[in-house]
């Protein structure tokens, strides 16, 4: 891969000419120092990890850097920046969702993808849509709610 | 070379080449004849959790040729790069498919992992392989210099053995329109988004004016490969209804015969038992 991998993270034009097999995760983490992408297992299996990849969700410690020439990737970092993250911070907050925090990165993308195919979600596909996120903390039930209430208090934004 | 064991690394001499990315077919099946050491990856879902370190990965997820799903008179031709995600999205995926692919992980995993990868993997776990097995659906391999349509039921050779050659790749899965409609599809899980299948069981049963023209049953992770029996299915084949019913114990202790399968994280009795309960189920879901 001679010239290096181009995508675009956050808005921003990268450049990456390092090993095409790392890990998108790793990059963020050790290259980038992008810390707000947790990793919880490199597995697949708790979605600590989760980033947008071209308007999806997809696990970080998955996805070889070789895979996203060309693509568009959102992290927490980015994500934060935006009215639609004001809105889910604000509804995370008021019913408590958060507790020791490490899920939340994940879950807030995850939520926003929620909301984007489906601007009014039920609760089964709220509960699918975090299907893949795991929270030692909260019982979800909370999170749960906080992605409804962000539908109904940024109706408009999604 | 077909039927040799497809273990990438153990395919090539050569020192590994640096991963590559293909942006059209053409690319990928030339860089795939010249690089054979290269490692196919298209959601890289099964081949980052092995992770290993001196991979060499041809990068298959932007080749548009597969990225397709598209339709003809006799089959709906899925792009071998396909995710789940897309599946379940097209207005061509037909319900037995999309029932499975809606109960693979959770969505992150279905953005990413393919049906290509899916069946390359060669596992007996694989959700999606065991509806194209059910269906009697087939493989479109295809190489720089060669091209071959394969009922994806010669295509596991064993266990992770697969009927690929060094310079092939899955470009295309061709899945039958006709006769699928009426099937049956239970997967017995663990957790619902990690749900690894414990059994899997896809049926197929298609009645016309009370004749059975098609019975195809398959079942997934309980041993080596997907297991489809054709040989039993053809019992019920031309029968009407009621002389299925008559056939239907003998129909099932040809599969108490013939399936032994392995324990894994459950007991070999506990899948056995899951497999006949499943079996009968979807015979009497059909009156028989
Ligand atoms: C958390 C988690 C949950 C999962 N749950 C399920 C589940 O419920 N059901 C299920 O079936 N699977 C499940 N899987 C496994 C995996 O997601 C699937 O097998 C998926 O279909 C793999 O596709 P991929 O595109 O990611 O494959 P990759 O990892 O890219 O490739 C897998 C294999 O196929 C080969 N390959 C890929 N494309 C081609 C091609 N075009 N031609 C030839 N060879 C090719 C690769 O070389 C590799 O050997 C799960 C995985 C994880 C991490
Ligand atoms: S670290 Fe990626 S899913 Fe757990
Ligand atoms: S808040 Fe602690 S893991 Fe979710």
């Amino acid at each position: 891969m001679p010239a290096g991998i181009n995508f675009n993270l956050n808005g921003n034009e990268m450049l990456y000419t390092g090993s095409p097999e790392a890990r998108l995760l790793d990059v963020l983490r050790d290259e980038y120092r992008m810390t707000g992408t947790k990793c919880g297992c490199r597995e697949g299996e708790c979605g600590a990890c989760s980033v947008i990849i071209d308007g999806k969700l997809a696990n970080s410690c998955l996805v070889a850097m070789g895979s996203i020439d060309g693509s568009g990737v959102t992290t927490i970092e980015g994500y934060s920046k935006t009215a639609r993250f004001a809105a889910l911070d604000k509804a995370y907050e008021s019913v408590s969702a958060v507790q020791c925090g490490f899920c939340i990165p994940g879950m807030i993308l995850a939520s926003e993808c929620i909301l984007a195919a489906t601007p009014h979600p039920t609760e089964d596909e709220i509960r699918t849509g975090i299907s893949g996120n795991l929270c030692r903390c909260t019982g979800y039930n909370a999170i749960v709610k906080a992605i409804g209430i962000a539908a109904e208090e940024g109706d408009g934004l999604w | 070379m077909v039927g040799s064991e497809r273990l990438p690394d153990a395919q090539s001499n050569q020192p590994a080449s640096g991963s590559v990315t293909a942006g059209s077919l053409d690319e990928a099946l030339k860089l795939r004849k010249e690089n054979p050491g290269l490692i196919p990856y298209a959601g890289g879902t099964d081949l980052m959790i092995e992770g290993r370190a001196d991979a060499a990965y041809l990068f298959l997820g932007k080749v548009p040729e597969m990225k397709r799903i598209a339709q003809d008179d006799e089959f709906i031709r899925f792009g071998a790069a396909c995710t789940f995600s897309q599946l379940i999205c097209s207005a061509h995926t037909p319900g037995i498919l999309r029932d499975a692919c809606l109960q693979i992980a959770a969505p992150a995993i279905r953005n990413m992992g393919s049906i290509g990868g899916n069946i390359g993997n060669g596992s007996p776990k694989a959700d999606s392989a065991l509806i194209f097995m059910a269906t009697n659906s087939m493989l479109r391999l295809v190489s720089a210099d060669s091209e071959r349509i394969l009922p994806i039921r010669k295509f596991y050779l064993g266990r992770k053995k697969l009927d690929l050659a060094p310079d092939e790749l899955i470009v295309e899965v061709l899945m039958p329109i006709h006769g699928i409609d009426n099937y049956y599809y239970k997967k017995v899980g663990g957790r619902r988004a990690l749900a690894i299948s414990r059994v899997a069981f896809a049926g197929i049963m298609d009645v016309r004016d009370g004749i059975i023209c098609n019975c195809a049953a398959a079942f997934g992770s309980i041993g080596d490969v997907i297991v489809c029996l054709d040989e039993i299915d053809r019992m019920l084949v031309g029968k009407s209804v009621e002389e299925a019913s008559a056939l239907k114990e003998a129909y099932i202790d040809a599969y108490n015969m013939a399936i032994v399968p392995v324990a894994g994280r459950v007991s070999a009795d506990y899948r056995k038992q899951v497999c006949m309960n499943l079996l009968r189920d979807f015979l009497e879901s059909n009156h028989i």
